[in-house]
């Protein structure tokens, strides 16, 4: 599979596979390795990020929205809750430090997205076929409720139910319950794993928005333990300007 | 997983380097003050080997007042270190080092290691500070 729009990469071995033919999202058997999450943004072309990102400028919130952005980034996001350890929901987990691992377990029909950073999350995205619960029965949540199918070599998450008490990415844009994230992922090559979000909250933006970045692959490591919560003394440091 | 059902057209990964940021779970700049870079000397007095960050602290003398204040000085996180020439027992209760670092906004003895050097042995450790990576918020 070809990466449309993707950065200039480096070489790399082909995409490995499962023998149905679809992307093996995790390490080879016999091998071992994380995706070295931490950086990317869903807006902006530098570094890792799609070239197809839009601008901050054009994200298109609405007016609360946009003020509440401003003033995390005026604070210089002293009120994240990322830093007092909550978990991270959505694409957050994709740029939450310290790996990540994505597995398949077709048996079970599910797969886990692992953070190796955080508060140790691991969300867990149905591929069964089954709905999301509705009405009083969806409970809203950090990672909310996901469910998953391949499209071609690229795996599709529809996620919500999400709670308001997290950042959903680094730069503190706003959410609310109402969000609805599409995500899109696939692995172009060996290295490579192309991470997209598609953001629909009608109560924080006047339209559905998408960006994205790619994640490269960290070989021949594992990762080790990490729990924000052992010893995280920076929340009482955090003054902002 | 049923790992002798799987074939992979992929046998063999290149040994990449890949220019891999310093992570931080936290904004620097809600934290630290770059303005206000700090180089001190002392002996340890405490070391926390944890996460999300590692903690040594050290007992500085003032020259002028001969008055001795204790210092908190973060890390990064254990497995940034180690990768940096760390293990948990480099810095040792009574060790004398210099710090060179950034102090933090809140004008306590507290502040953020650029590196580390241990005058018993001229041996200077980076401290995987996560001042200027990618994804702090932009300067306003």
């Amino acid at each position: 599979m070809e990466c449309e729009a993707c950065p200039q990469r480096p070489p790399s071995a082909p995409t490995p596979r499962w023998p149905d033919g679809h992307p093996l999202l995790s390490a080879p058997p016999g091998q071992i390795g994380y995706w070295d999450s931490g950086t990317g943004s869903l807006t902006g072309k530098r570094g890792n990020n799609l070239p197809t990102n839009m601008e901050t400028s054009e994200v298109p919130f609405q007016p609360w929205a946009k003020a509440l952005y401003e003033e995390r980034q005026r604070t210089q996001s002293k009120n994240d809750p990322h830093a007092r350890c909550a978990a991270p929901g959505g694409p957050r987990q994709f740029h939450t430090p310290f790996g990540l691992l994505i597995y398949e377990l077709p048996e079970a029909k599910r797969v886990l997205i692992l953070s190796g950073g955080g508060v140790r999350t691991w969300r867990v995205v149905y591929l069964d076929g089954r709905s999301h619960p509705q009405g009083d029965a969806l409970n809203p949540g950090f990672l909310g409720h996901s469910v998953g199918h391949w499209e071609g070599d690229t795996l599709v998450i529809d996620t919500i139910g999400f709670n308001e008490k997290f950042w959903f990415v680094r730069a503190g844009f706003p959410h609310t319950e109402a969000l609805h994230l599409t995500e899109r992922i696939s692995r172009p090559d060996f290295n490579t794993l192309k991470y997209e979000a598609t953001v629909d909250d009608p109560r924080a933006y006047t339209r559905p928005w998408s960006g994205g970045w790619l994640i490269n692959w960290h070989p021949g490591e594992d990762f080790e333990e990490y729990f924000c919560t052992d010893n995280n003394r920076d929340a009482e440091h955090l003054v902002g300007r | 997983m049923t790992r002798r059902a799987l074939s992979f057209s992929a046998i063999i990964v290149g040994s990449l380097v890949w220019a891999a940021p310093l992570p931080a779970h936290h904004s620097f700049a809600a934290e630290y003050d770059s303005t206000k870079p700090v180089k001190l000397t002392g002996a340890v007095t405490r070391v926390d080997w944890m996460n999300p960050h590692a903690y040594f602290y050290i007992d500085v003398k003032d020259a002028a007042s001969g008055r001795v204040q204790n210092w908190a000085f973060e890390l990064a996180a254990p497995s940034v270190l180690q990768r940096q020439g760390w293990t948990r027992s480099t810095l040792k209760v009574g060790d004398v080092i210099t710090v060179d670092g950034t102090r933090a906004k809140d004008g306590g003895n507290h502040g953020n290691a650029r590196s580390v050097i241990n005058a018993a042995t001229g041996k200077k450790y980076g401290a995987g500070s996560s001042e200027g990576q990618p994804g702090e918020p932009t300067p306003q």
